[in-house]
């Protein structure tokens, strides 16, 4: 359980909240590169950290992300006319670049240069790995670009997805460090999504239903282990990488790319859900790629022209009783990122974590409120920069392996735990 | 399906959720397994936690012929000794606490006990930064057999947030 003025802490992050500050320490992904697809496009509202903001490609490829509306009579720049340099509002013409500075007003005279007094509060928008990226952060304190292995790698060892989730960011990813509900809820998809079956630790996963857990501290957040027995008295070890403030790596099954997530909140209600898969060695195969694009794996089906799940709180999650009860699906739901999320959501918008029963099964998840309240303090009280800011804290690696039952495996597989350049993940 | 009378979640059904107590108090067994350790949880019983009791285990040599017994082998915090089974017996879970590079062998006379129990173990190994791999492996390999899930903490001041999550 949390107390109530700690879930709030964690909860909010908004402008001028303590968790909003965290938050605003980072690198975050934003949109997909693909969402402003060309110079000129349309423009892209987002909603980021409780911050309306709009998007958009100026006609020399710049990226700009600024508050949603004009400055003039606050009208949503989303119906702007994006074009020669900048965005333009179609109530009375006044024109942004991409920083936010109004680059004109045609009502006043341009000897009077009061287009030059306005400008509407903007962020760095950054490409990198398919994502655009913003810091929204003071810019004194703008850290270097993110370093994540799956956006540096060739494009085509690579594909991203992002959807809505209705709740709040940390219930999210709390669901993505809670590895025990693998064997439960997930159990019907590792022997039947094509990205997931067929690798030979699947029979530890499904054998072994009651894990034991390690949980151990890293620089930029935890390492998870979950420690399942494998063959001849050996140990199968599953190490999930917890960075700081909201990135999970899941470990990898096989040969099959390697995929995680980051939660950003949209506001205290909402967060997107981006969900990577990649290889290190090798471009993913056109069949992996249909799969994640069919919804398979972490990837999901959309309402078509949207992000939102095809399968949503609207329709119950197109819940399946029979599919259920002949053990197809352990919930009833298609897909495991749907199964995590209409789980999650069902707690509500934010869940009250003082009424919660945690189990010392839960511990991944005490940990990183422990570290994720720590960081905040530290933050608020002496201004330090939190775990996972670093670069190097950005450099790491899940990995599967299968161990002696007297290694620990923060020192048996300490190299497989970092990105190695040229090699694949330590996996089974 | 029209005859139910709620829909999955919005804040405006939030508040619909019934206020009553959903669990009743867990009872809880802070144990240190070596002499550090023995500091942290008199510190951490500073705090009113009227479900959880602390505990020691003696780190001197036994007295006399050496033979060991459970009978009253452990200690609360004022030094009365406590019998191991008598302790356990109306846990609900216990958690010991040893210090990385420290003798933590003992977690098996409590582990053994709370397994014949089926009582929830948790160990916790406070580990600095400088921490040699090899002296938190000695430690790591003396609890993992005895504990169902194994913390590696680099400060105190987590157990205290677990304890709390625990609800101890």
């Amino acid at each position: 359980m949390l107390r109530k003025e700690q879930n709030d802490l964690l909860t909010q992050t908004g402008p001028n909240t303590p968790g909003g500050r965290l938050f605003r320490s980072y690198w975050i992904p934003a949109l997909l590169a693909r969402e402003l697809p060309e110079k000129d496009c349309p423009p892209v509202r987002v909603k980021l950290l409780s911050e309306r903001l709009i998007a958009f490609r100026d006609s020399e490829g710049r990226l700009g992300l600024m508050d949603e509306f004009c400055a003039h009579r606050g009208v949503s720049l989303w119906f702007g006319r994006n074009e020669e340099g900048g965005l333009r509002c179609p109530y009375h013409g006044w024109k942004y670049d991409h920083t936010g500075q109004c680059v004109e007003v045609p009502s006043e005279p341009v000897e009077s240069g009061f287009c030059k007094k306005i400008k509407l509060k903007s962020y760095p928008l950054i490409e990198r790995g398919g994502v655009l990226w913003t810091y929204m952060g003071p810019a004194d304190k703008q850290p270097p670009l993110p370093e994540w292995e799956f956006a540096l790698v060739p494009d085509a060892q690579r594909f991203v997805s992002k959807r809505v989730q209705e709740s709040n960011w940390l219930q999210a990813m709390e669901g993505g460090i809670d590895s025990s509900h693998v064997s439960f809820l997930h159990r019907g998809e590792l022997n039947t999504d094509p990205l997931f079956k067929g690798a030979k630790a699947n029979q530890y996963n499904l054998r072994d239903s009651r894990p034991v857990f390690e949980v151990v501290e890293s620089a930029g957040g935890l390492y998870i282990g979950a420690r399942r027995d494998a063959d001849e008295g050996n140990y199968y070890w599953r190490i999930t990488q917890w960075v700081m403030p909201s990135f999970t790596m899941i470990p990898p099954r096989g040969n099959h790319p390697v995929h995680g997530h980051f939660w950003i909140p949209i506001d205290d209600e909402n967060c997107w859900t981006w969900s990577f898969d990649y290889h290190p060695t090798r471009p993913l195969t056109d069949e992996q790629i249909k799969a994640m694009e069919d919804g398979k794996g972490i990837h999901v089906k959309y309402v078509p022209g949207t992000f939102r799940p095809l399968a949503n709180k609207d329709n119950d999650y197109l819940i399946d009783r029979a599919a259920q009860k002949a053990g197809r699906t352990y919930s009833g739901v298609e897909g495991i990122g749907m199964q995590d999320a209409s789980l999650q959501e069902s707690m509500g918008p934010i869940v009250d974590r003082t009424r919660e029963n945690l189990v010392s099964t839960d511990n991944g998840i005490i940990m990183a409120r422990h570290k994720l309240l720590r960081a905040v303090k530290a933050l608020m009280q002496n201004d330090v920069a939190p775990p996972g800011v670093d670069i190097a804290h950005q450099r790491v690696r899940s990995a599967a392996v299968v161990l002696p039952p007297n290694r620990p495996f923060i020192e048996a597989a300490k190299e497989a735990l970092t990105v190695q350049d040229g090699t694949a993940h330590a996996s089974v | 399906m029209p005859s139910e009378s709620t829909r999955a979640t919005s804040a405006a059904e939030a508040v619909f959720r019934i206020a009553a107590p959903n669990a009743r108090p867990r009872a809880t067994k802070v144990v240190a397994l070596d002499r550090p350790s023995v500091a942290v949880v008199g510190r951490l019983a500073r705090s009113p936690r009227p479900n959880t009791s602390f505990l020691t285990i003696p780190t001197e040599a036994p007295a006399g012929d050496g033979a060991f017994s459970v009978s009253g082998w452990l200690r609360d915090l004022a030094g009365h000794a406590k019998n191991l089974a008598d302790e356990i017996a109306g846990a609900d879970q216990v958690v010991m606490i040893a210090t990385a590079g420290e003798n933590a062998e003992a977690a098996s006379i409590i582990g053994e006990a709370c397994s014949v129990r089926r009582i929830t173990t948790t160990g916790l190994i406070l580990a600095g930064p400088s921490t040699p791999d090899e002296a938190l492996s000695r430690t790591l390999s003396h609890m993992r057999p005895w504990a169902l899930m194994l913390v590696v903490a680099s400060g105190e001041e987590y157990i205290e947030d677990m304890l709390t999550a625990l609800r101890a």
